[in-house]
């Protein structure tokens, strides 16, 4: 049970990470920025756990902040660059937060002992949940609070005007402007909801594994993070959400019997998956 | 004073390699104004596949295992081709660039499968060739490497306004509706196109491969990275922009790791490409816009 | 004669109805560069598996004899598999897991394991984990439920280094070269070879870094050179090993001696660039040096592995834990799975003495391993016991 539970909670951190790429996705920019934005909500409520000895939740909070902040000032020049210049220019920007944490030190000494991140060594000890004595299920649930809420939120814009808007701009931003829709607001608040959505991902991430290094938060982890979305559809929510439990649940632990093969049908299967589904699992199908 | 020049000289000199890899990636952009993610695995994926040709003939010339590189290269890039670009409709450009991706995720996994992961080491021409002149030094065979991004670049250059598959690639890249009104076949073009740089993504894992020494699946990655970086720098769809682009990436980034240390270079790298981004986004050599 | 036959035939069902099982999980890297040591630990763990079963198996605490199965899982070196492979294993019946490889999944995975034993308010994970290969220093420590058979660098590179000095009092000079972004290569020259080596009278006179995918090493082997010291120590795995000292031999930069990190003493480096490894000398804890070490090689190149450092660990691991779980008396039956798996972390906890292949390894009580090892050196593409300090 445990392990369907720590599934779970894997699985809720990368959805997440998925939301994130989805809401900015809808505006037409495709950001590999997330896991950056990812990765100051994990060293944020990281610090504030084992430093300041926060209690989980707050510490959440300042990372969503933390990831917002840093995704609105993504925002303003991600408006200067278009289509394939911003993966490259988010990408870059990725890399940048990773070499930063790289060679970012910041130990004090608590019960005899230096604690907190030390450049290439990583953070370690990041141990909230077991010294507080929260069983996996209870963390399951505490993750997957967040993550529902996240969907509702992200839910409840789609049903919104917001989320026209959004959609509007993302389909074809000169007729959105000739109707008056405020480019730099969508574009800026969707990065900026996205960055706090990753946040709060990446504070939870950086619990789940008890130890963080900069090379957690990898080229990889960003393609992930756009991968959810595309391959889901963005047509709705669930879509992120099923290509999160697809890949997590089936090609990385379901497949687990074939042994050697499993790797190798990974990049497989999502070749495959976009030739037959190019605008996802929950997209409009092949005719557009 | 030397050591400047010293440092900056080795950069700029591996930085041919960054070039040779941009090349391709930026003719793929040019022509399909799509990324293929999974460029420089493919390319690196030659190079060992060009590894082959000494399985077969234990001690062939080193120009032999560099010709199987070519070889593999342009059969991946087809492959490549028909898995990505050839079924996906042109309107889901997310598809493809993930399809891409998932390519990079098998073509890596199948080189760790076939060698299990071990580091192999790769034959080299003029790897002891040094040209000295009193304290300063030049490497030979990353000399050869620029020689072959020149000949490459006056090649693809040739090809594309001299030649009619040349002409059938601009028109593509430009007008693609109208070039099929005027006859002709999107889909031979674009197959072609992937064949051609593929062949050239093929030599340049080669030569990447004989300049590093050894072939290893963590090139993959950080050569994609690059090749993304150089082709942003130059811009996107000018070859003489990805040469120029490579040469001072390789320059910039061993120049600054020498002053400030091998952990922060690749930040400053990173800050190089948005300041052009920033003050020159159409990098050094914009490409001739189109009708958007 | 009929009726004896009858009870004939029904001891025999009786005894192949109760022909047990015991479980062993490995779980390692068998993805990306490292993928090797994945598929050598786990032959080596199914040839040892296959050696004790041949030789009746692991004897129960009821006296029945019980067959060792083994199965391995990928954990692809990431820290969240790695969690996610270990809970998985902890839901299935496996007494105890031998893994990982990489040690930025043990370091996350022990974190997730019960601090200490027999703590209610610690709802970590109550699972024995023997590590074969993952070295980083200080690992163990993290969890009572942790163990480690990896060799103790610091010990190692202290008896090297010290050795080096006594044999060749001529050389004066260290320099070091470190690969920065991965924590073991680089606790390794700062936390264990250049301390050992002032230790030992030598004059570190400075190092130079590099990051483990870098290509291009002409800056630092340029700054080796100025150096111009009498031993080069290069911590860094086989690619940027073999990096540098292909732009060693470029420049020609020629130390005396070259030292080099106890996981390069691997197959990698050597079909990576054995022309420019020869001479490099590595303090390992596996060598073909005796009979058991052959044995153990030659059995597991039948399951298709080769026998090194860290194989060879996880041969061992599966002979000390037969040891334990004889000592300690395992049931063997579902329902005591969770006494079964305390009685191996305890047994292991006592533990002060195991047998290694090529002698006798100590245990600490943090859970870490003194092993016995030798200085190998490459010559002509293989590597041959240089100085056998046993």
């Amino acid at each position: 049970m445990d392990f369907y539970f720590g599934l779970a909670q894997l699985i809720g951190v990368h959805t997440l990470l998925g939301l994130s790429a989805y809401i900015v996705l809808l505006t037409g920019q495709v950001s590999l920025a997330q896991a950056g934005f990812f990765a100051v909500g994990a060293y944020t409520a990281g610090m504030l756990t084992v430093l300041a000895g926060w209690h989980l939740a707050p510490a959440l909070g300042v990372s969503a902040m933390s990831g917002a902040a840093v995704a609105c000032a993504v925002g303003f020049p991600a408006l200067r660059v278009k289509g394939l210049m911003l993966v490259i220019a988010t990408l870059a920007f990725g890399e940048g937060v990773r070499l930063f944490f790289f060679n970012f030190d910041y130990q004090i000494a608590k019960g005899g002992i230096q604690v907190g991140p030390l450049g290439g060594e990583g953070f370690r000890q990041i141990r909230f949940f077991p010294e507080n004595g929260w069983g996996t299920g209870e963390v399951m649930l505490f993750i997957w609070a967040f993550v529902v809420a996240a969907m509702a939120l992200l839910w409840w814009f789609d049903r919104s005007r917001y989320g026209t808007v959004l959609r509007a701009v993302g389909e074809d931003e000169l007729a959105a402007q000739s109707v008056g829709v405020n480019l730099t607001a969508v574009k800026v608040s969707a990065m900026t909801v996205g960055g706090a959505i990753a946040g709060v991902g990446g504070g939870l991430y950086a619990h789940y594994t008890t130890h963080i290094e900069h090379a957690s938060f990898s080229i990889l982890l960003a393609t992930f993070a756009i991968a959810y979305p595309i391959v889901g559809g963005l047509r709705s929510v669930f879509g992120t959400l099923l290509a999160v439990i697809f890949v997590q649940g089936f090609l990385i632990e379901g497949l687990r019997f074939l042994g050697d093969w499993r790797n190798l049908l990974f990049g497989a299967l999502i070749v495959l998956a976009m030739n037959l589904r190019p605008s996802g699992f929950l997209g409009r199908g092949r005719h557009a | 004073m030397l050591d400047f020049f010293q440092t900056l000289s080795d950069g700029v000199l591996f930085g041919a390699t960054y070039a040779l890899i941009g090349i391709g990636f930026t003719l793929v952009f040019g022509v399909m104004h799509k990324i293929n993610m999974a460029y420089a695995a493919a390319s690196v994926g030659g190079a060992y596949a060009g590894l082959l040709v000494l399985k077969v003939m234990a001690g062939a010339p080193a120009w032999l295992v560099f010709l199987g590189a070519f070889v593999a290269g342009g059969l991946l890039g087809w492959m490549v081709y028909v898995a990505c670009f050839h079924f996906i409709p042109l309107s889901s450009p997310l598809a493809t660039l993930m399809s891409t991706v998932g390519m990079l995720l098998l073509i890596d996994e199948v080189i760790v499968h076939v060698t299990a992961g071990m580091p192999q080491g790769y034959p080299a021409m003029f790897d002891d060739v040094m040209l000295r002149a009193g304290e300063f030094s030049m490497r030979g065979d990353l000399l050869l490497v620029f020689g072959v991004s020149v000949l490459a670049m006056v090649g693809l250059l040739l090809l594309l306004y001299r030649t009619r598959l040349g002409l059938a690639t601009r028109a593509v890249s430009q007008q693609p509706v109208a070039a099929q009104l005027c006859g002709i076949r999107l889909v031979r073009v674009n197959a072609l196109t992937f064949v051609v740089t593929g062949l050239l993504g093929g030599l340049a894992g080669a030569l990447i491969g004989a300049s590093v020494g050894t072939l290893s699946p963590l090139l993959t990655v950080p050569l994609t990275v690059k090749g993304l970086i150089v082709t942003v720098i130059g811009g996107l769809g000018s070859i003489p922009g990805a040469i120029v682009a490579g040469l001072l990436v390789g320059g910039f980034e061993n120049v600054l790791q020498l002053y400030r240390g091998v952990t922060e270079r690749d930040l400053y790298v990173m800050l190089l490409l948005f300041a052009f981004l920033v003050f020159r986004p159409g990098g050094i050599f914009t490409a001739k816009g189109g009708r958007d | 004669m009929k009726t004896l036959a009858l009870a004939v035939s029904l001891a025999l069902a009786a005894g192949v109805a109760h022909a047990q099982t015991i479980k062993i999980a490995g779980f390692g890297a068998k993805s990306g560069v490292v993928r090797s040591f994945g598929i050598n630990s786990e032959a080596a763990m199914l040839a040892a598996a296959d050696n004790i079963n041949k030789s009746g198996g692991v004897k129960l605490a009821d006296g029945s004899k019980a067959k060792i199965e083994v199965e391995f899982l990928d954990d692809r070196c990431d820290a969240a598999e790695g969690i996610s492979v270990i809970r998985r294993i902890a839901g299935t019946n496996a007494v105890v897991a031998v893994g990982p490889t990489c040690s930025n999944v043990a370091e996350p995975l022990f974190g997730i394991l019960q601090k200490k034993v027999g703590d209610a308010g610690d709802s970590g994970l109550q699972m024995p984990v023997f590590t074969d290969v993952a070295i980083k220093v200080g690992l163990a420590k993290i969890s009572e439920w942790a163990f480690r058979n990896v060799p103790n660098e610091m010990t190692m590179y202290n008896s090297l280094f010290y050795w080096l000095h006594t044999r060749h009092p001529e050389l004066k000079s260290v320099y070091g070269g470190v690969e920065e972004d991965f924590a073991h290569s680089r606790a390794t020259w700062y936390v264990v070879m250049k301390p050992r080596a002032e230790a030992s009278g030598f004059d570190v006179v400075g190092n130079t870094k590099w990051l483990l995918a870098d290509t291009n090493f002409a800056t630092q082997v340029r700054e080796m050179k100025k150096a111009n010291a009498d031993i080069v120590a290069v911590s860094a795995h086989p690619f940027s090993t073999c990096g540098v000292l292909k732009e060693m031999q470029r420049q020609g930069v020629k130390p005396k001696l070259l030292v080099g990190l106890t996981s390069s003493s691997s197959l990698e480096t050597l079909q990576g660039c054995a022309k420019q490894a020869e001479g490099i000398i590595i303090p390992t804890s596996f060598a073909p040096i005796n009979k058991e070490a052959i044995f153990a090689a030659k059995t597991t190149a039948k399951f298709k592995g080769a026998a090194d450092l860290h194989s060879m660990a996880a041969w061992e691991n599966m002979f000390i834990l037969k040891n334990v779980m004889e000592s300690e008396g395992l049931s063997g039956k579902p329902g005591d799975l969770q006494s079964d798996r305390r009685k191996i972390r305890d047994g292991l906890a006592k533990l002060k003495t195991t047998n290694g292949l090529i002698g006798v390894t100590k245990r600490d009580a943090e859970g870490e391993a003194d092993k016995p090892y030798v200085f190998v050196h490459a010559k002509k593409g293989e590597w041959k016991v240089l100085h056998n300090p046993l």
